[in-house]
């Protein structure tokens, strides 16, 4: 059903609280028949698990295994670095959302430029087609066909700034250098089985999703399995929206160790990922994470004595706390006047508005908006940000 | 495989077969002397590369097994992609019409037949891939009496809970009533189906349900499985396809119809073309079938080999496959 979890072309982005009010008949039957269909569906799910639920696991385990990117090896690049990749999120997230592309095809696209990454070298004037030939390939291996983003609309999202030619050798190269292993269990195939298990609610689904998408910009989450990203960001998603806990066994030390790290990602979460997640049809969870933030930081601040305002300990405390530093960081070095060839981060007016190939074919030189560094993050307490000990130790890419 | 390998190291020999977005050649290693069937697929320089070549060959990758034909090799040039299979002598539908009594098998021949598809299906659904074309043209056979899957082109990996998918998939002879009522939503049973229609086909020669359009197929189907009512099908008048005119078939007895198949054979024949999916057999439960017991002795000790030995029981078998044979299941 993962088809159903997408709005449609037109909505998203566009912030509208009121679905009609008038529902027709026909629209009636036809909700009637779509939840009719969903029950088959889910009849079908779960005769599909009983029969081979656990070979399936078995292979996707074996796969997960075998398709896990090596950040440590990414850590090699000379060229591209771990501040630049939260713009070609952006990015890559604008395009799979541009496009109506299943949810899968985003963390299959990461998961190919991520894989790449850790075998070839890649230019910085580069990032950005690697980027794009990985959601090509992810598009075509689980989208339907009249879905797969054209080469030349991929072209105009990058502005033209390379040549048509370059899409397709790219994308053979991506393929060759992954041995065209494409197949790989995202953690959305995981989530959707934890979901159906637990019988969790859209809205922890949503929740869970965003902050999987989260994840996606942060160097600590490149190599970790997508199942033990499913169930911890489950569990936080269910956290946040306070809903009890299940009783889902035995929890590992890399799977407390991925909760605790999420937890502390949440903040400062990209505008673009966050006005996605504002939509209604995602259950506006970017909002209701951020006013439990706020409500985490209202409750530690009543509870701590009156302190002077910690922003500077904060900011260079954080710089060394993120392993993966955010936009929001943009002090230092390299990004203030910018990189060669960054990727384009298109502004909020003319995104997800069916006009917007239009909007991007015009300028040669595309627009960067970068964010501005956060005044906000005053607003958070200290053990809200400063991270547990082991992360110093993974501190050490900062320096390139 | 490596991606420098050059196409020179094949010598290219007569064509097998041409489909839509490939052609097939036989081929030989220049260094081995092996035979290999060649798939020669265009590259289109707006689109890249093919969208059914990158889930044929990642998908093929996972597969290995006896009873899925093997890619050796991706060749990439500037303008083609080559893929470069195990040789096999021929498809099923071929096989039929030059080996077969007017198209018609023999007994133990279909059972072998029917085993290894089965073994095929199963293997796939475990590695939760739905073929979603399987017709006797992409059946390959060897004069070994040996049958693999091919032609991955429409395959895809299917998730649990199960995905919405495009029904525009499968041969429409071979395509199961709920895809063609519409629903987007099937799963592994959508093979089965067409692994029951196959069977039937074996035996007779002619395809069991050979409809000219979707409409034709659905009676065709409903004139010998009985027309489903919300009754015996609770859902049906749901289905996007659902018309209240459809004339109301009894359902006939397969025995009727195929007085050739022996009972146990009709029973699991019966339990592959249930009209609701949810009913229908699964490849691992029908692998299990009596009707498989006589087969059962050489398939025993063979689970650890190759798996070649498997007709040699049965003498009746060993029409040879023509090496002319035309196919295009690649």
């Amino acid at each position: 059903m993962a088809f159903s979890n997408r709005p449609s072309d037109d909505t998203f982005f566009v912030e509208s609280d009121q679905p009609s009010h008038r529902i027709s008949a026909r629209d009636a039957a036809k909700m009637i028949a779509r939840n009719k269909q969903e029950v088959l569906a889910n009849e079908l799910s779960r005769l599909a698990c009983d029969e081979y639920l656990e070979d399936i696991m078995q292979h996707m385990r074996h796969m997960e295994d075998e398709t896990l990117p090596d950040a440590n090896l990414i850590d090699m690049q000379r060229e591209i670095q771990w501040f630049m990749r939260p713009y070609l999120v952006d990015f890559l997230i604008e395009a799979h959302a541009a496009f109506s592309l299943l949810p899968e095809t985003l963390f299959l696209t990461v998961n190919l430029l991520d894989r790449y990454c850790s075998k070839r070298v890649v230019y910085k004037q580069h990032y950005q087609l690697v980027g794009c030939a990985a959601l090509l390939i992810a598009a075509k291996y689980g989208d339907k066909k009249d879905r797969v983003p054209q080469i030349n609309e991929l072209n105009n999202m990058c502005c033209g700034l390379y040549d048509a030619g370059m899409f397709t050798q790219m994308e053979m190269h991506v393929l060759n250098t992954l041995d065209w292993n494409i197949g790989h269990p995202t953690v959305d195939f995981f989530t959707q089985l934890i979901v159906a298990e637990e019988r969790d609610s859209r809205e922890v689904e949503h929740m869970a999703a965003y902050i999987c998408e989260i994840a996606l910009y942060h160097r600590d989450f490149v190599s970790t399995k997508p199942s033990i990203m499913a169930r911890a960001s489950l569990a936080l998603a269910r956290a946040i929206l306070l809903k009890p806990e299940v009783n889902d066994g035995e929890w590992d030390h890399t799977e407390n160790v991925t909760l605790l790290t999420l937890s502390q990602h949440l903040h400062q979460p990209s505008v673009t990922l966050s006005r996605k997640y504002s939509n209604p049809y995602y259950s506006k969870v970017s909002g209701k994470l951020a006013d439990f933030l706020a409500q985490q930081a209202a409750i530690a601040r009543r509870g701590a004595p009156l302190s002077p305002p910690c922003e500077t300990t904060l900011s260079s405390k954080a710089n060394n706390v993120y392993s993966t530093p955010q936009k929001g960081f943009g002090s230092m070095p390299g990004v203030a006047d910018g990189y060669m060839t960054p990727p384009i981060t298109p502004d909020g007016a003319c995104f997800g508005q069916n006009g917007m190939m239009k909007d991007y074919q015009a300028p040669p030189r595309c627009p960067v908006t970068p964010t501005p560094q956060p005044n906000h993050m005053s607003a958070y307490p200290q053990h809200m940000v400063a991270g547990p000990s082991y992360y110093e130790g993974t501190s050490s890419h900062m320096s390139y | 495989m490596d991606g420098k390998r050059h196409p020179s190291s094949f010598q290219q020999l007569e064509k097998l077969g041409e489909g839509t977005y490939a052609t097939v050649f036989k081929g030989r290693n220049r260094q081995t002397g092996e035979l290999v069937a060649l798939k020669e697929i265009h590259l289109d320089s707006e689109e890249g590369t093919p969208s059914t070549a990158i889930r044929e060959i990642s998908l093929m990758k996972e597969l290995k097994h006896d009873n899925i034909v093997a890619l050796h090799d991706v060749i990439h040039t500037e303008n083609k992609l080559m893929l470069v299979f195990e040789y096999m002598d021929g498809d099923l539908k071929k096989y039929m019409d030059t080996s077969g009594d007017r198209g018609a098998l023999k007994p133990m021949v279909i059972k072998s037949f029917m085993y290894q598809l089965l073994k095929g299906i199963d293997f796939c659904h475990k590695n939760r891939v739905l073929h979603r074309d399987l017709k006797p043209q992409n059946l390959l056979i060897n004069s070994k009496g040996a049958l693999k899957l091919g032609d991955f082109g429409l395959a895809r990996a299917f998730g649990i809970p199960v995905n919405t998918f495009s029904n525009e998939v499968v041969t429409l002879w071979y395509r199961a009533p709920d895809v063609l009522l519409g629903s987007r939503t099937y799963n592994t049973s959508i093979d089965i189906w067409s692994a029951g229609c196959i069977m039937a086909e074996m035996y007779t020669g002619r395809p069991l349900f050979p409809g000219t359009t979707n409409e034709d197929q659905i009676v065709r189907i409903f004139r010998i499985m009985g027309t489903p009512t919300e009754r015996t099908w609770p859902g049906l008048s749901q289905f996007p396809e659902y018309k209240t005119t459809w004339q109301m078939y009894a359902t006939q007895g397969l025995q009727t119809i195929l007085p050739q198949i022996d009972p146990a054979g009709i029973d699991l024949l019966q339990r592959m073309l249930q009209l609701r999916p949810e009913l229908r057999t699964s490849a691992h439960d029908a692998l299990q079938h009596p009707w498989f017991n006589d087969l059962m002795q050489p398939q025993q000790q063979q689970h650890h080999q190759p798996q070649q030995p498997m007709m040699q029981p049965h003498r009746g078998y060993q029409q040879t496959v023509p090496s002319q044979a035309t196919y295009d299941g690649y």
